[in-house]
């Protein structure tokens, strides 16, 4: 997997290298929106990270606009110290699948990253999901484990989605108050947390093996494989 | 724009007479017009039409009926009435009339001629038509024209005189406007002058009237309050942030020196990174509260205001942290039978009333009541109820402020910018958190205007 890093940042740019390069990344850094504009361009890339305000005479808004003109669909993570609502929305608009504040910390950006490049991968909508033995029927909204049907609240199906469509990658606490219940701020109470133990009550109880797990310091995983 | 207090009043005072000035000639002029116009040119008709009347009673009936007319004008002439008329031969040899030499001053050719001529010894102002009649004799009528004179003399002076009191009364109203002006500045500069050197309690004074310059003063008062408010805030929130920010900082600051000096074992040494990296997130937490705060102070939100659901959003909500309650082994219920659209930002909404479920649940001992209602005057107030300490009254308004943490919140977590975060979203839609005693406990009360699309 190649990643793009527009980054003018020194130290930003080397934590990033080094942090994605251990996940496993092969990575190009470009230190200016001119260098980073000509790369983009130029080479194929399966993601790209960019900082929003950057040297060079082009700025990160600019250089999305100009790709998804191309008709150049890599997914884009913004990364930026604007961090207010309306700079959020003018970073999507303008064609970013992601937006994260700096500072910020690297598994939200690894888990984010990741979720942004599924998304691009699998853009069908499968009314059915599926992991391991746990299986979703959107359409109906019947979920079951295995033989046994799990009754579900509608927020705790759109929870349990978001989580099997982001199956095998970690998912964070914020990506979950975004995606599934649209909060932008951070509660002070964890009730992100209590949800997702009440969820896991529901379809881990009583089966084979859990399929619902904490990452530490980092948030949730559904998974199959133990 | 610069310039300078007395001249303004000066200009005033010049521009006052000029428009006085302008209305006053507006005046004369059309009276001055008809005065030409109606009486003199009337007149001189008239003469003319005698002189042509004349001329035709000569024609059809000979020079002998035309002296017998002239002679029964002259005789019924009235003493006051000043009118000349002179019959006289190719030569200029008076025939018959009231006067008895030609005069010296008539040019030669026939025409109308006004001006101060010597009639039977005496210097009179006149209009005279000198007439060559179809016999060859000359014909002479005229008017005197003095009475006019005085007339129009009298006109002019009292235009004059008008336009001098004018001046006058324009430069001495001026002037008094102008120290008027002054005192008031003078006033008004002094009082600034004090506020520039730091002193913003000082307001200025007012004479309890209802004129002009009592009601700037007024304003400028209830501007002062706000600016001395507003900074008394910054210096408060200042004080606080730095207070706020040194005990994660100190922590923090503390935790690595340790381990810079103790050198644990890596093991250690991670976790003692995890508990560092969680102070700088308190940090950012405080930072992006306080940013927050200021992205709705500064009103620049309400362009984005789409049609919001109340009461659906405060169910979310009242879902959202009802697994909480629960385990706290709290109830969380929502009473609500209306239903409300108004203009809002979801994004803040929904964080306003999440903070206040948050803040509930932080304090509540048994229970929690959320409450949807819309008053007869299209007020919708959206209460969290808990049955927690509630606040003492002198602290209401305090817990509002930025950073004010109450008594029984301390040792509570939090960066005590919820209620602050609360107050301004609903400022900003318009409304006003209201705090009150739900004995026990406390009822915060957001209360938004209904038709809520401006400030």
């Amino acid at each position: 997997m190649k990643l793009l890093i527009i980054e003018d940042n020194e130290r930003v740019a080397r934590f990033l290298k080094k942090g994605l390069g251990e996940a496993g990344y092969t990575i190009d850094h470009a230190d200016s929106g001119r260098d980073g504009m000509f790369l983009a361009v130029s080479e194929s890339y399966d993601a790209i990270v960019m900082d929003r305000m950057l040297p060079g005479g082009i700025d990160g808004l600019s250089i999305i606009v100009a790709l998804r003109k191309d008709g150049n669909k890599t997914p884009i993570l913004i990364l930026s110290a604007l961090g207010d609502v309306d700079d959020r929305v003018q970073g999507l608009k303008s064609g970013g699948d992601d937006y994260l504040v700096k500072p910020f910390s690297f598994d939200e950006l690894l888990a984010r990253l990741d979720a942004i490049m599924r998304r691009s991968q699998d853009q069908a909508t499968d009314n059915s999901l599926t992991i391991g033995d746990l299986h979703m029927d959107r359409l109906s909204h019947k979920v079951t484990r295995g033989d046994k049907v799990v009754n579900l609240q509608p927020r705790e199906f759109k929870l349990l989605e978001y989580l099997m469509r982001h199956a095998n990658q970690v998912v964070t606490r914020t990506m979950l108050l975004e995606n599934v219940w649209d909060y932008h701020f951070d509660p002070q109470t964890n009730v992100v947390d209590v949800h997702i133990s009440k969820l896991r009550q529901k379809i881990d109880d009583g089966g084979p093996a859990p399929l619902l797990r904490t990452i530490r310091n980092a948030g949730y995983m559904l998974s199959a494989d133990a | 724009m610069l310039s300078q207090p007395r001249f303004s009043a000066f200009t005033v005072a010049l521009g006052f007479v000029f428009v006085s000035a302008v209305a006053l000639a507006l005046f004369a002029t059309p009276i001055q017009y008809a005065w030409h116009e109606i009486v003199e040119e009337r007149s001189t008709e008239r003469l003319r039409e005698d002189a042509q009347r004349l001329e035709n009673v000569l024609r059809r009936n000979g020079q002998d009926a035309l002296k017998t007319v002239i002679d029964a004008m002259v005789e019924a002439q009235q003493p006051d009435d000043e009118k000349f008329i002179l019959l006289a031969d190719r030569s200029l040899k008076p025939i018959t009339g009231n006067l008895t030499i030609w005069p010296s001053t008539i040019p030669d050719t026939p025409g109308t001629y006004t001006n101060e001529f010597t009639l039977n010894g005496r210097k009179v102002e006149a209009i005279m038509i000198r007439t060559t009649l179809s016999d060859g004799s000359n014909l002479l009528v005229g008017r005197n024209t003095a009475k006019f004179k005085t007339v129009e003399t009298l006109f002019w002076i009292g235009l004059v005189g008008a336009g001098t009191s004018v001046l006058v009364f324009g430069v001495i109203g001026g002037m008094l406007i102008r120290n008027a002006l002054l005192k008031e500045v003078h006033e008004i500069n002094q009082t600034a002058n004090a506020i520039v050197a730091g002193d913003l309690s000082r307001r200025l004074q007012r004479h309890g009237g209802t004129n002009e310059l009592d009601i700037l003063a007024q304003t400028i008062n209830r501007m002062l309050e706000q600016i001395e408010l507003s900074v008394q805030g910054i210096r408060n929130v200042s004080n606080a942030i730095a207070h706020d920010l040194r005990t994660p900082l100190t922590e923090l600051r503390t935790q690595l020196e340790e381990l810079s000096v103790t050198r644990p074992s890596p093991q250690q040494t991670f976790a003692e990174i995890d508990t560092a990296a969680a102070d700088v997130d308190r940090v950012i937490a405080i930072f992006n509260a306080l940013l927050r705060l200021a992205e709705i102070d500064n009103g620049a939100r309400i362009s984005g205001f789409v049609p919001v659901d109340v009461v659906n959003m405060v169910t979310d909500a009242v879902e959202f942290y009802q697994p909480v309650a629960e385990l706290r082994g709290m109830t969380l219920s929502l009473t609500s039978n209306v239903q409300i659209v108004i203009a809002g930002d979801p994004v803040l909404l929904a964080q306003a009333i999440g903070n206040l479920i948050d803040n509930a649940l932080k304090y509540a001992t048994h229970k929690i009541t959320v409450v949807v209602a819309v008053t007869p005057e299209d007020v919708i107030c959206i209460s969290v109820i808990d049955d927690g300490p509630g606040i003492a009254d002198g602290e209401k308004a305090k817990v509002v402020e930025r950073f004010y943490r109450g008594d029984a919140s301390r040792g509570t977590p939090g960066v005590g910018l919820g209620l602050s975060l609360v107050a301004a979203v609903t400022k900003l839609h318009g409304g006003n958190l209201v705090l009150n005693d739900a004995a026990p406990g406390l009822n915060a009360m957001m209360r938004l205007p209904a038709s809520t699309s401006r400030r």
